[in-house]
């Protein structure tokens, strides 16, 4: 089957546009730039409650300006009515949605690997020894923000006030996303046994498999009558 | 379907009043204040029917969005659109009974209960899908796009729930927690005639919205053939 | 046996209908061109016979298959151009060619795309962003496309519109082609000369209701509708 050429295809397609017009990644990064320095002038903050407060604002960071991107996704798809396209093709909608899913993961990861080193900076941390960890956290977290918001993207894309209804839409969906990752990040900062937070980080594996599988199922429903 | 609908709702709704005034009476009058509480636990026998009935509510509205999404049958689109609309008068009449329940009994209006974060999200995803489908022109696309929604969202609340129930052990344990509240006889016989009235009347509303929504599809398709002719 | 065919479709929106009882027929071979004036509905029945849309009711066939049933199918067969270009603004020229084949399994030769963007006379754009095309480039890279893709029965929508004099011949000529392999092609048109041309058939849509006319009243008729 052509399954896994198709989430090449489109996984590469965006890939390259992005490489070349750098119009996602570098909005989605001034935009969580801007959103960690209004943070940091709201709280004044020592460095104690700097690290109780740093999790939480890393994480709306994160995915504030996930939605950035994922809003952005598949109104590349509107021009030129690719979407139509994509839709027309004998293609299957789970590859769609796999292949969107890549890249919306992708960018959201890159452009969070690229803040992590300036929370490290401004929050003063000290993280080098459990930085496989955090990446680990970041992976799991990111995934569950991109399986429900690609769904979403394309849903919204499709109807009058996108901008508006996907954060509406999504944000009460990734509540337990945003309680595992801003927990499991805490937890390893403040240097507690593993004990602690696994249950945290299995939380958002779970969250990440059940909704990428429902996601994939029910994406047929979004693009096809 | 909708002539059943049509031929039975008015007896759910008088029914469902019936149960609703003997239940006030025996719940506020003639039920014996409970022991912990006081004369305060007399608002459960509003609070616990309304939040088991927009529980089943969305439950319901699941299960339509399921089996629209299987048959496309318009009328269960319909339906689940009806109960999103009521589910939300439910959904909020909860977390204002619960909220002013818990002033006295936990000392504050908000809590990060797991419960009560679940019923807000459940309330913030009703109020999302009733958006949601305003902003779509096309009716079909619309019900689609509601069901999966729907969906989506019936997935997560029980997991919304778990995690807040995790987050919540860690931060600050419950002091007061309503479920260890034994329920004594007089206080049962008045809360399931009470929950029996709301679930009559669920269905009655449910009942009512869904012709409504049904006859202004049939309306609005009528429009168009008249409008149709009068071009030609 | 007809590579394409209409059974009493009817479309409505929420309140107006817009296809009223349409049914045609196109067999292997030929090209049906569809005129009528704007809003007349054109667009949507070709959205409905490129599986974008359902009908509200009336069935349509697409080489003996159900479109509706067997819609995946269906999309293997059928290839649309329309007003949208379905292209990528930073993907060049090829590379957009590449995608649109890989979607459907397809991966051509270089020279093989090469000779098709010579015949459409944009060769020498081959390596360039699609954002820089114009809308008439657009319409040759989607001749192209055609080209190398071949489907059974082409749908389009005015493909005549933005093409230069030379890009209308290129057109024709193509049209031409793919009917003499066995393709049937169904357009919408507001170009009576262009068309007849190349069109067998030919009918009217006025308000949501087809009347099929002679080829000949093409040319001939002072005024169609």
């Amino acid at each position: 089957m052509n399954f896994f050429s198709v989430i090449r295809w489109l996984a590469w397609k965006d890939l390259i546009s992005e490489m070349r017009s750098r119009e996602t990644i570098s909005s989605m990064f001034f935009f969580a730039l801007i959103v960690i320095l209004i943070f940091s002038f709201s709280f004044s903050m020592d460095q104690q409650t700097a690290k109780t407060l740093m999790p939480g604002i890393m994480w709306v960071a994160f995915v504030f300006t996930g939605i950035i991107g994922l809003g952005k996704s598949f109104l590349a798809e509107l021009q030129n009515d690719c979407l139509e396209n994509l839709q027309m093709n004998p293609i299957p909608r789970g590859a769609i949605y796999l292949g969107k899913l890549v890249s919306n993961f992708l960018f959201m990861l890159i452009v969070e690997l690229i803040l992590f080193p300036l929370f490290v900076i401004f929050f003063n941390l000290d993280v080098f020894d459990k930085l496989p960890l955090f990446v680990l956290i970041l992976i799991a977290g990111t995934l569950g923000v991109s399986a429900v918001g690609t769904l979403f993207s394309a849903m919204t894309v499709q109807i009058r006030a996108r901008e508006v209804m996907l954060p509406i839409l999504l944000l009460p969906l990734i509540v337990p996303v945003m309680i595992g990752a801003v927990e499991a990040t805490g937890s390893v900062l403040s240097g507690e046994s593993v004990t602690f937070y696994r249950h945290w980080i299995e939380l958002l594996v779970v969250f990440d498999i059940i909704f990428t599988i429902v996601s994939f199922w029910v994406f047929e429903f979004i693009l096809d009558h | 379907m909708i002539r059943m609908i049509r031929k039975y709702e008015d007896w759910f709704g008088v029914a469902g009043g019936i149960c609703i005034a003997v239940g006030l009476y025996l719940g506020l009058a003639a039920s014996p204040p409970d022991y912990y509480q006081g004369e305060v636990v007399r608002i459960m026998y509003i609070h616990v029917p309304f939040a088991s009935t927009s529980m089943t509510a969305y439950f319901v509205m699941t299960a339509a969005s399921l089996w629209y999404l299987w048959k496309r049958n318009p009328i269960v689109d319909n339906m689940a659109h009806a109960t999103a609309g009521v589910g939300v008068f439910f959904t909020a009449g909860a977390l204002f009974t619960g909220s002013i329940w818990g002033k006295p009994t936990w000392n504050t209006w908000w809590t990060w209960d797991a419960r009560l974060v679940s019923f807000t999200i459940l309330l913030l995803i009703l109020i999302g899908y009733l958006m949601l489908r305003t902003f779509i022109e096309d009716k079909e696309r619309e019900a689609r796009y509601a069901a999966v929604l729907a969906i989506v969202g019936a997935v997560d609340l029980p997991i919304v729930h778990f995690s807040v129930e995790w987050w919540r052990t860690l931060h600050q344990p419950l002091s007061v927690s309503p479920r260890g509240i034994a329920i004594a006889g007089a206080m049962l016989f008045p809360l399931i005639l009470m929950s029996a009235g709301f679930y009559l009347i669920l269905t009655y509303m449910v009942g009512v919205r869904t012709q409504m929504l049904y006859l202004q599809q049939l309306l609005e398709a009528k429009k168009g053939r008249l409008l149709g002719e009068v071009h030609l | 046996m007809s590579a394409l065919r209409g059974i009493q479709l009817n479309k409505s929106y929420r309140h107006y209908q817009v296809l009223k009882e349409v049914s045609f027929d196109v067999a292997p071979g030929e090209c049906y061109a569809l005129f009528g004036p704007n809003g007349a509905g054109k667009t949507t029945l070709l959205k409905i016979l490129a599986t974008l849309q359902t009908p509200s009711s009336g069935r349509f066939e697409v080489m003996g298959l159900d479109g509706i049933r067997d819609r995946n199918q269906v999309r293997g067969i059928l290839l649309m151009i329309a007003h949208g270009s379905y292209l990528y603004g930073e993907l060049d020229a090829v590379e957009n060619l590449r995608f649109a084949l890989g979607l459907r399994g397809l991966s051509p030769a270089d020279r093989e795309i090469k000779i098709a963007l010579d015949r459409v006379g944009i060769g020498a754009f081959a390596d360039f962003k699609i954002r820089y095309f114009s809308e008439g480039m657009k319409k040759r890279l989607s001749i192209a496309k055609a080209m190398l893709i071949r489907p059974k029965v082409l749908l389009m929508d005015e493909p005549y519109s933005s093409l230069d004099e030379r890009g209308m011949k290129i057109m024709n000529q193509f049209i031409r082609e793919s009917t003499q392999q066995g393709a049937a092609v169904l357009m919408t048109s507001h170009n009576r000369a262009q068309s007849a041309e190349v069109a067998v058939k030919a009918g009217v849509l006025h308000q949501g209701v087809l009347h099929e006319i002679d080829v000949k009243e093409l040319v001939a008729a002072h005024e169609l509708f």
